[in-house]
C-alpha cells in the first residue's frame, strides 16, 4: 500500500514529490494545471483536492501512475525493431484512456513474474493483448472509483477520459495523477469492463514509436552502447569448427598498452547445454580497438573435434540423397492412395528444391556487458529472452536466481539470433575471472562464422495433375538438419513443429497425399531465424504449385484459388491447433484475392517483366505477395512488391506495414544473395562482402494492404511476411523469362 | 599518444594508438556512441560520420589521419538538419534503428550536395548503408520529404 503523507487539502505543487526527479517539470505543470482548473469550476470550494501520493499507483505489473500523472508502462518484451514497446503501451493507454503524450515506457528485467518474456515466434501481442487491456481497464475503473469516493458520488456518475476523471453533474474533474493516492488504496478488480472495439483510441491506430526520436538523434542505447565504470572490453577468437579447443597459443604479446588479460575459454561447453559459449581465446583490454588489434595478431593451434571435417556441400548431397527414397511418413498425413494414382499415367510433375544455410546477421553483432561480484551478477545486453538468460547465468555461476539481474537494452536487430545468449555467458565468465565489469564485443566475422545457422534444406515434390492443373496425387518430402539437433544430442529427425511450418499443412484440396521427412545431424549449430522452416517449405510448395499452373497454361492465381481446400478450418495431420489458431482457408483465399487486385495482376506489364505470386499462412497470419521482376544487366531486378496481410486484430497498423516492407527486403536478401557454406568445419564467409544482404538500389517500391480484422484473435506480424517472398520472385522470373529457378539463392546464368 | 581532433565543433584529445579507427575513438574515448560498429570493414555504413562535410566510414579512418579535419557525428546532426530528424521520426523510418545513425549521416551529405535528389541520386548516395530490417523504402520517402521541407522552409 502506498503511504499518503501529505494530507493538506489544497497542497501546493512544490509540496508534492514525484518518483522521478527528471519529471519534476512535468509534475509541476500537471498538478498546478489541475488545481487552477478546479478552482475555476463550481464545486471546488466544497471538495478539496485529494491528498497527493508520494509513490506511484501500481495496480499491476505493467502499469504505474506517478503522482504527477505520468503513466509508466512496463515492456517485458524486448525491442528489436518490431515496435513492441510502443504497441504494449498503446494497449494499456487505450484501456486506461490515458493522454498518449504522458505515457512513457520502462523496460523490464528478466523475471518470471511477468510470465513469458521470450520475444520470439511473433507472439508478443497474442500473449499480452488481453492481459494488458485488462491491466489498463482495471486502473481506469479504480481511478473512477477513486473519483467517486473523493466526490462522494455514485460510480455511474463518474467517467474517466483522456487522463481525467470527470463528474459531469458538478463539472468537477481531476487529473489521473491527483487520484493516484486514493486509487492505490482500492482493491484491484479482476474483470473490469473493457472498451468495445469501436471505442479504441490507440489500438488499431497509427503511433510514432516511443524510441523513434532517440534513435534519430543517435541516443538509443543498444547493447553495444551500454557502459559500466571500470569496464573492460573483450574480443574472443573462436575455433573455426564447433567443439575444437585451444591446443597451443603460438603467438601472443607478453604485454601491451591497454591489455588486461588473455583468457582461454573452455570449448567443452559447446557439447553441453545448447546456449553455452563455444570457447576460444579472449583478449580483454581497456578499450575495444586494443582488444581487436591484439586478437587479430594471435596465432592459435586448435584441437580437432568431430565437426572439424564438416562440409555443407556433403551435407547438401546427403539431403538430396535422402529425398530419393521414402522418408519417415508424417503420422496421419496419408490420404487415399498416392501410388495407385501415379500408376494411372496422368500428367506428372516432379521437382527438387534446395536452400542453403543462412546467417542472421543483425546489424548489431552480439554483445553483452556483465558485472559479476562475489555473490551477485548484473547483465545488460540485446537479449530476446532476458528471463531464460537470467536462469542460464545463475546456473553458470551457481548463484541463486534472485542474485542475478538481466536487463535488455535496445536490440540492434536480432531475427532469432539474440534469443541464444551464448555471448552473454562469455561476458559473465570473463567478468567473474577478472573481477571487474566486462563487455564482450563480437566482430562481424564472429557473428557470421559462429551463428546458430538457419538450416539448409531440400524438398522433393511429385504430383499427378488433371487437365486443369488440379493435383490428384501429391507426394512431398522434406529433408533438413533439425533445430532439435542442438537441444538433443541424439536427435536427427525434424520435429512435428518444424513440419507444421508449411510442410504438413498444405492448404490444397488433394485426395491422395503423402508427406515424408528425413533429417541429418549437421556439424554446426542450427537455430531459428525469422520465420524458421516456413522459409524453405513455403518456397518449395509455392514454386511447385506455380509449376502445376504453368504445366497446363493456367493463370497462377486463378489456378491456386481453384486448388485451394474448401473454406473453413483446414484439417491437418496429427494434433489440431488450438481454437483460433487453425488455418482458415477462407481468410487465405481472401488475401489471395486482395493481392490480385492490389497488384493489378491482370494489367499487362512491359515485355520482359513478370509477375509472381505466393501465399503462406504462418504464425497465425495470412500473407499473399506479388512481386514484379525482370532481368536487368544479367541480374534479377524487383521493381514492385505488393503484400496483403491478415493478422487479425492489429495494434499499430503502421508497424504491421513496416514489418511487411522489411520482410520483403529480408526475403529478397535470402532469395538473391544469402548463402553460408562450411568447409573443413569452418564457415567460408565472414562479412558483408561475401555474405551480402539487400541494399537500397535493390529494394522494390512496396505496397502493403492490411485486412481489416479488428475483433479477431491477434496474430504474428514480425515473421509471416518473409516466407512468400522468395517463391514469389522465382515465379515472377519464370513469368518474365521462362526459366524456373529451384535453388536459392537465385543464380541467373 | 595524444591526437587532437575537432568533433562536433569542439576541440578534443584522444590518447590512443595512431592506427585506432575514428569509430573507436568516438565510441570508447569520447563517449559518442551514436556512430555504430556494424562490420569493421567499411561494408555496412553504420559508422558513417562526416569529415569536412563528406560522408566517410569511421571504422576505416585511422585517427592519425584526422588532424585539422572537421568531424561531425550523428550527435550534432539535428543542429544542421532538423528536418531530417523530423521526417525520420514522423515516418517511423527506424525499425531496430541500429543502422539509422549512418543512414542519416549519408542522407544529410546527399542533401547538402543535392537539395532535390532523384531516386537514382538516393540509390547512389545510400549504396554504402545496409539496413537489415529493410527500411529502405521509408528512407527513400523520408529523404524526398526532407528535401521538400528544406526547400519549403528556405533551408540550404
Amino acid at each position: 500500500m502506498n503511504a499518503i503523507t501529505n494530507l493538506s487539502p489544497c497542497p501546493t505543487p512544490h509540496a508534492t514529490r514525484g518518483l522521478s526527479p527528471d519529471l519534476s517539470r512535468r509534475h509541476f505543470l500537471g498538478v498546478s494545471g489541475v488545481f487552477v482548473l478546479g478552482a475555476c469550476l463550481p464545486g471546488c470550494a466544497k471538495t478539496p483536492m485529494p491528498p497527493v501520493a508520494t509513490e506511484a499507483f501500481l495496480p499491476n505489473l505493467f502499469l504505474a501512475l506517478d503522482p504527477d500523472g505520468t503513466v509508466r508502462v512496463t515492456s517485458h518484451r524486448s525491442e528489436m525493431g518490431q515496435g513492441i514497446r510502443t504497441a504494449l503501451a498503446q494497449i494499456v493507454a487505450d484501456e486506461l484512456d490515458a493522454d498518449w503524450s504522458r505515457v512513457v515506457v520502462d523496460q523490464a528485467q528478466g523475471d518470471t513474474k511477468y510470465g513469458d518474456q521470450n520475444t520470439d515466434g511473433s507472439r508478443s501481442i497474442l500473449l499480452n493483448y488481453d492481459r494488458l487491456r485488462t491491466a489498463g481497464a482495471a486502473a481506469r475503473l479504480m481511478l473512477r472509483q477513486a473519483g467517486a469516493q473523493h466526490w462522494q458520488v455514485g460510480l455511474d456518475d463518474v467517467e474517466a477520459k483522456n487522463h481525467e476523471v470527470i463528474h459531469a453533474a458538478s463539472g468537477q474533474r481531476l487529473d489521473y495523477g491527483a487520484l493516484a493516492g486514493i486509487a492505490a488504496t482500492l482493491p484491484v478488480p479482476e474483470t473490469p469492463p473493457r472498451k468495445g472495439d469501436a471505442e479504441h483510441r490507440y489500438i488499431g491506430k497509427h503511433a510514432v514509436h516511443v524510441d523513434a526520436a532517440d534513435i534519430a538523434r543517435g541516443q538509443g542505447t543498444y547493447g553495444a552502447d551500454f557502459r559500466l565504470p571500470n569496464m573492460a572490453t573483450a574480443v574472443v577468437v573462436r575455433c573455426p569448427w564447433l567443439g575444437g579447443g585451444v591446443k597451443n597459443i603460438l603467438k601472443q604479446p607478453a604485454s601491451a598498452p591497454g591489455l588486461v588479460a588473455i583468457e582461454v575459454l573452455d570449448p567443452s561447453a559447446s557439447a553441453g547445454p545448447v546456449f553455452n559459449p563455444v570457447g576460444g581465446v579472449a583478449v580483454v583490454a581497456e578499450d575495444t580497438y586494443t582488444a581487436i588489434s591484439i586478437a587479430r595478431d594471435l596465432e592459435i593451434e586448435w584441437t580437432d573435434s568431430p565437426n572439424s571435417t564438416f562440409s555443407s556441400e556433403n551435407l547438401q548431397a546427403e539431403l538430396r540423397a535422402a529425398l530419393a527414397q521414402p522418408g519417415t511418413p508424417v503420422p496421419g498425413s496419408e490420404k487415399g492412395d498416392v501410388d495407385a494414382v501415379f500408376a494411372e499415367g496422368m500428367t506428372e510433375l516432379s521437382a527438387t528444391y534446395e536452400t542453403p544455410f543462412l546467417a542472421h546477421a543483425p546489424m548489431e553483432p552480439p554483445v553483452a556487458v556483465a558485472d559479476v561480484s562475489e555473490d551477485r551478477c548484473v547483465v545488460h545486453g540485446p537479449l530476446q529472452d532476458p528471463q531464460s538468460a537470467r536462469g542460464l547465468v545463475a546456473a553458470w555461476l551457481g548463484y541463486p536466481l534472485e542474485n542475478v539481474t538481466v536487463t535488455p537494452t535496445l536490440l540492434g536487430g536480432a531475427f532469432g539470433r539474440k534469443s541464444k545468449p551464448d555471448f552473454a555467458l562469455e561476458a559473465v565468465e570473463l567478468s567473474k575471472r577478472l573481477k571487474r565489469p566486462v563487455r564482450v564485443q563480437w566482430l562481424r566475422e564472429d557473428d557470421i562464422r559462429h551463428d546458430y545457422f538457419h538450416a539448409s534444406s531440400a524438398q522433393y515434390h511429385r504430383a499427378a495433375i488433371d487437365e486443369s492443373g488440379h493435383p490428384k496425387a501429391w507426394l512431398e518430402r522434406t529433408a533438413f538438419p533439425s533445430i532439435t539437433t542442438v537441444f538433443d544430442g541424439g536427435a536427427t529427425m525434424p520435429a512435428p513443429w518444424e513440419l507444421e511450418m508449411g510442410f504438413s499443412n498444405l492448404p490444397y484440396k488433394v485426395d491422395n497425399q503423402r508427406m515424408e521427412s528425413a533429417g541429418i545431424r549437421p556439424g554446426v549449430r542450427v537455430g531459428w531465424m525469422r520465420s524458421v522452416c516456413n522459409i524453405f517449405h513455403a518456397f518449395s510448395a509455392n514454386v511447385f504449385a506455380d509449376e502445376m499452373a504453368a504445366a497446363v497454361g493456367r493463370d497462377p492465381i486463378e489456378h491456386r484459388l481453384a486448388i485451394l481446400a474448401d473454406d473453413g478450418k483446414l484439417q491437418v495431420p496429427g494434433m489440431q491447433p488450438p481454437e483460433g489458431h487453425e488455418l482458415d482457408v477462407g481468410r487465405l483465399r481472401h488475401v489471395m484475392e486482395r493481392v490480385r487486385t492490389l497488384s493489378e495482376w491482370d494489367r499487362p506489364r512491359a515485355e520482359g517483366t513478370g509477375l509472381g505470386f505466393a501465399v503462406h499462412h504462418s504464425f497465425r497470419s495470412y500473407v499473399a505477395t506479388v512481386l514484379e521482376a525482370s532481368i536487368v544487366n544479367g541480374r534479377p531486378k524487383v521493381s514492385n512488391a505488393y503484400v496483403v496481410l491478415d493478422c487479425g486484430t492489429y495494434v499499430n497498423p503502421d508497424t504491421c506495414t513496416a514489418q511487411m516492407e522489411g520482410a520483403v527486403v529480408f526475403g529478397l536478401s535470402l532469395a538473391l544473395h544469402g548463402s553460408i557454406a562450411m568447409a573443413d568445419g569452418a564457415v567460408v564467409q565472414s562479412n558483408f562482402h561475401d555474405y551480402p544482404v539487400l541494399r537500397m538500389a535493390e529494394a522494390p517500391a512496396t505496397q502493403v494492404e492490411l485486412v481489416p480484422a479488428q475483433g479477431r484473435l491477434t496474430a504474428g506480424v514480425g515473421e509471416p511476411g518473409v516466407p512468400p517472398v522468395a517463391p514469389a520472385l522465382v515465379n515472377a522470373l519464370f513469368a518474365a523469362t521462362g526459366t524456373r529457378h529451384r535453388s536459392l539463392p537465385i543464380k541467373v546464368a | 599518444m595524444a591526437h587532437k581532433l575537432n568533433v562536433n565543433g569542439r576541440d578534443v584529445e584522444a590518447d590512443v594508438a595512431p592506427d585506432t579507427p575514428l569509430l573507436w575513438v568516438l565510441r570508447d574515448h569520447l563517449g559518442l556512441t551514436g556512430s555504430k560498429f556494424g562490420c569493421g570493414g567499411g561494408y555496412c555504413g553504420a559508422c558513417t560520420v562526416h569529415v569536412n562535410g563528406s560522408p566517410v566510414r569511421s571504422c576505416q579512418l585511422p585517427v592519425s589521419s584526422l588532424a585539422d579535419q572537421t568531424i561531425t557525428t550523428i550527435e550534432a546532426l539535428e543542429e544542421q538538419h532538423p528536418e531530417l530528424v523530423g521526417v525520420w521520426v514522423d515516418n517511423n523510418v527506424a525499425q531496430c534503428g541500429y543502422c539509422q545513425s549512418g543512414q542519416l549521416m549519408s542522407a544529410a551529405a546527399l542533401l547538402n550536395d543535392k537539395p532535390s535528389p532523384t531516386d537514382a541520386d538516393i540509390d547512389g548516395a545510400m549504396a554504402g548503408n545496409i539496413c537489415r530490417c529493410g527500411t529502405y523504402v521509408r528512407i527513400r520517402a523520408a529523404i524526398h520529404q526532407a528535401a521538400e521541407r528544406r526547400s519549403a522552409g528556405g533551408i540550404g
